[in-house]
């Protein structure tokens, strides 16, 4: 046996096997991605309608049962394509909702983190379908855009524990497990 | 190329690798620092940098012990210091460390617990349930009074339930009271202030409900410290499914304490799923603390044993090398401390011990340059050089003493002289006769040995001394040759010859001058005297006269005789050289004998090899007659008297031709044998004792050689070398001229 092999394979078992712990069931298992998207223009403004799936599972329900939070986000990119040089971005912007479930009203409770609106909903599905849904959110004006250029548009969804200060949030360094992101959804500006 | 550089400074590549993982690390925790928000982006990247450090590192502290482990099997010096090292020091690190770390892993478990203990989970839900049970006790109580509203609005018309919706409302202080119908249709409502915007929609959850005949209550939280708490019954009786919807808000006061209670429970609820991952995290990173802690200490106890003990390392080796004979070594210096004192005295002490072994070599150098040339002028040497020790072994013999001696004592270095005297009989002789000095207890002398052998005489002149004492400091001879001697001899034979032959020769011009002068005027005056007196005398004076005159003349006849052979020795006529057949003049010579006295046989046994041979025919002629007249005079009265003449070409010199005269006669005498050669030596009663000596002559004058001897089975022989062409033989025409101007 060659004893000056061992480190090597040693070291290469553990890097294959990093990935594989970092992969473990938690309550963010499950679908998570932007179902459709588009933009319409109303006025000089553009607004952007959203359907997304969140992951829903009974181990979410217990967990925000048990009192945590999640914090929903949707990620708008708004880029102008330049031919020799990275594209332009133009706007971006974040989407935050928050959801939590209200023990003393044993109701789901979703909360704009923007404007501070809040709505409750008896289920989680109906509370998931209400953060899902996002309806003319006004990303944009007409006098950002200059030129006949082409912009494209990319969305994405994400998922986290929510209302957890950094310094805590860094305890959950070793776990990463409570945070996922949607593919990006992209398409081009209509003009 | 990249590859095969790699693994050559493979310790160095990993070490390179390992700072830029920790530096990679660091640069992703210095971001974090400035933006907390950047860490939950960067933390895989922190986590991935941190773990490949680790694995690094483990990697090198690997290889390092598989090295050590290799070193240790394969017994390289230091290694099991090394080894002892390393083990004593990892337990000494180990043991604390791993103390340490279990302990503060059940602290932190234990605090980490307490942190959330079951109590305080408990309060909260007792709080909760607290709040609950006094909302629900005012939802209760709006749901019967809801209950009894919708009683109350049975059978009325739309327009009494609008009058009474208001009245209701007032008197329950509603915010809200709407009547639905059909389909949610709103039939009535009644609000607080002005109704600006529509009622609030019935969810389906609640029409679902009251249409089910079930009163629907719901609390629902619509912004911070603010409570709505709903009520709808069916209107009993209704034709179209009429229900009323109340909508009532939680006191101010009540509110806050409630979504106070709420808050307090999600925000235990958010930190107490902390609690795992927070034991985990201290779990892992005290973990990985002891890791990195315990490989960074074992592998600072390699190293520094290493380095501790590569001093050793090179002093064994160098102590190896020293013992195999490399003093050339020179160790590193490393340090200044005790160490390197000791290195340092290993170096001066290979120095010392180099400089001392370069001057021995020096020394042996120049002691076998004097044996070598001690070797050439002992070889060189025309006198013979015998070194044995006491015990008579033989230790040193030039050629020359194999030369004079006639036996190769080279092979006998080291074997006792004795061998050699097996031999051969001139060994013999030389042997006896050392030993015959030996045992007179003369242990210095010298002496002229007389060797006496069937090969012929032979005259040594012989200075033996004794051997200094080798393992005497002073060098000085020993006396009592205990440690040996050295016997130095020339061979004095020919030169004892040619002294003999100067007498002979000035004996013979003395004769020749001296004696055939007066012997012409003697015979003249005898037969003067005849002639004068014979006719005057009386017959029987004339007959005395007569016969008195004749011996006298007859006499002298005889003297001039042999007074004309002495000249003849002594006279040296110019060579006249010539090219013949050797083997014709012998067979021609021979023939002359056999016709001359036929009873004594004469074998020829002629080489037909044998070239032809550059010399003067004559005198040739005359060594053959000489031969042949000396054997058969010694052949007389011997019965089947034989000689045989043998020619052939000299073994020991292929350019000379070699003839061998033998007969079976009784001989040479022994005593005579070293001088037959010599003139009037001869132990014929009627010989003039000149034929040898006139026979040597000419062959010297040939440049070759005679030797006479005696046949192991009897009788003489007589071996006569002469070169076969004139130009080998050099220096015989000096001789010859030599000769004829000494005999001249």
């Amino acid at each position: 046996m060659n004893f000056s092999r061992i480190p090597t394979t040693l070291a290469l078992v553990l890097l294959l096997l990093l990935p594989a712990a970092m992969l473990r069931a938690d309550a963010l298992d499950g679908t998570l991605e932007v179902q459709s998207a588009f933009i319409n223009v109303n006025g000089d403004v553009y607004q952007l309608h959203a359907r997304i799936r969140y992951p829903l599972n009974d181990e979410m329900r217990a967990a925000l049962q048990e009192g945590i939070s999640l914090s929903f986000s949707l990620e708008a990119v708004i880029e102008r394509d330049r031919r020799f040089w990275f594209d332009a971005e133009i706007v971006k912007l974040t989407l935050r909702r928050e959801l939590m479930f209200h023990a003393l009203s044993d109701r789901y409770v979703v909360r704009d983190e923007r404007t501070g609106e809040q709505s409750s909903h008896p289920t989680l599905e109906d509370a998931l379908e209400r953060v899902g849904a996002v309806d003319a959110w006004p990303v944009l004006v007409g006098s950002q855009l200059r030129g006949d250029g082409d912009y494209r548009v990319r969305v994405r969804a994400g998922v986290r524990r929510g209302r957890l200060p950094d310094a805590l949030r860094a305890l959950l360094f070793w776990t990463a497990d409570w945070q996922r992101e949607s593919e990006w959804y992209e398409w081009s500006l209509p003009r | 190329m990249v590859l095969a550089a790699l693994k050559r400074h493979r310790t160095a590549a990993l070490i390179a690798l390992w700072s830029v993982v920790v530096l990679g690390a660091l640069f992703a925790l210095s971001l974090t620092s400035r933006n907390s928000a950047q860490f939950s982006r960067l933390q895989p990247w922190i986590l991935l940098f941190s773990l490949m450090g680790v694995l690094v590192f483990a990697v090198l502290l690997a290889r390092k012990i598989l090295q050590l482990i290799r070193d240790y099997r394969a017994h390289v010096p230091g290694s099991r210091l090394t080894a002892r090292t390393v083990f004593v020091f990892g337990l000494l690190v180990i043991m604390p460390l791993l103390t340490v770390y279990l302990f503060s892993l059940e602290f932190l478990n234990r605090s980490v617990d307490s942190w959330f203990r079951v109590e305080v989970r408990q309060g909260l839900n007792d709080a909760l349930v607290l709040s609950r049970s006094a909302l629900d006790l005012r939802l209760r109580e709006h749901a019967v009074r809801t209950e009894e509203f919708a009683q109350r609005l049975s059978g009325m018309s739309e327009i009494e339930s609008i009058i009474a919706l208001d009245d209701e409302r007032r008197a329950s202080g509603a915010v809200e009271l709407v009547l639905y119908g059909d389909r949610d249709r709103i039939i009535a409502a009644s609000a607080r202030g002005t109704l600006v915007t529509l009622p609030a929609g019935a969810s389906a959850e609640l029409v679902r409900q009251v249409s089910d005949g079930r009163t629907f209550v719901a609390l629902e939280p619509v912004a911070e410290d603010q409570y709505l708490m709903r009520t709808a019954a069916p209107v009993p009786a209704s034709r179209d499914a009429r229900f009323v919807l109340a909508v009532y808000e939680v006191p101010r006061q009540l509110a806050a304490l409630a979504d106070a209670v709420q808050r307090s429970y999600s925000q235990y609820g958010d930190l107490a799923a902390l609690r795992e991952p927070l034991k985990y995290s201290f779990r892992l990173t005290l973990t990985l603390v002891l890791l990195v802690t315990m490989l960074a200490a074992i592998y600072g106890a390699i190293f520094s044993a290493q380095r501790l003990f590569r001093p050793v390392q090179d002093l064994m080796e160098g102590t190896r090398a020293v013992a195999k004979g490399d003093l050339g070594m020179r160790l590193p210096l490393s340090s200044r401390d005790e160490m390197g004192f000791l290195v340092q005295s290993f170096n001066d002490m290979t120095k010392r011990l180099r400089r001392a072994r370069e001057e021995t070599e020096r020394s042996r150098q120049d002691a076998e340059r004097e044996r070598k040339r001690l070797e050439i002028i002992l070889t060189r040497l025309s006198s013979g050089v015998i070194a044995f020790d006491a015990g008579l072994n033989l230790r040193i013999a030039n050629d020359s003493a194999s030369r004079i001696l006639g036996l190769d004592l080279g092979e006998f270095a080291g074997q006792p002289l004795s061998d050699a005297a097996e031999r051969s009989d001139r060994m013999r002789l030389f042997l006896a006769a050392i030993r015959g000095q030996f045992a007179l207890g003369r242990n210095e002398w010298r002496e002229q040995l007389d060797l006496q052998s069937d090969a012929g005489a032979q005259v040594l002149m012989c200075a033996c001394v004794p051997l200094p004492d080798i393992n005497d400091s002073d060098a000085a001879a020993d006396p009592h040759g205990r440690s040996g001697h050295i016997v130095v001899f020339d061979e004095i034979t020919a030169l004892l010859q040619a002294q003999r032959e100067a007498a002979w020769g000035e004996v013979a011009r003395r004769l020749a001058h001296e004696i055939k002068n007066p012997l012409t005027p003697i015979q003249l005056s005898a037969e003067r005297m005849r002639r004068r007196f014979l006719g005057s005398m009386s017959p029987e004076d004339a007959d005395v006269l007569e016969r008195s005159t004749h011996t006298i003349v007859q006499q002298v006849e005889t003297m001039k005789r042999m007074v004309n052979a002495f000249s003849e020795y002594a006279r040296s006529p110019a060579m006249q050289l010539v090219t013949f057949d050797l083997n014709a003049l012998v067979s021609e010579v021979a023939d002359l004998y056999r016709a001359q006295d036929p009873a004594i046989e004469i074998r020829t046994r002629l080489d037909p090899a044998l070239a032809e041979i550059q010399a003067d025919r004559g005198r040739v002629r005359q060594i053959l007659n000489n031969l042949l007249t000396n054997a058969i005079e010694a052949l007389d009265q011997v019965d089947s008297a034989s000689i045989e003449v043998t020619t052939s070409v000299a073994s020991e010199q292929p350019d000379s031709a070699l003839i061998t005269v033998t007969d079976n006669g009784a001989g040479f005498q022994r005593e005579l044998l070293g001088r037959i050669f010599d003139p009037y030596v001869t132990t014929k009663p009627r010989g003039t004792g000149l034929g040898l000596a006139i026979v040597r002559k000419i062959v010297e004058e040939h440049g070759g050689r005679i030797e006479a001897d005696n046949q192991a089975e009897g009788g003489a022989r007589v071996r006569v070398t002469l070169p076969l062409v004139e130009r080998t033989r050099p220096g015989s025409r000096e001789l010859r001229s030599e000769t004829r101007k000494e005999w001249a």
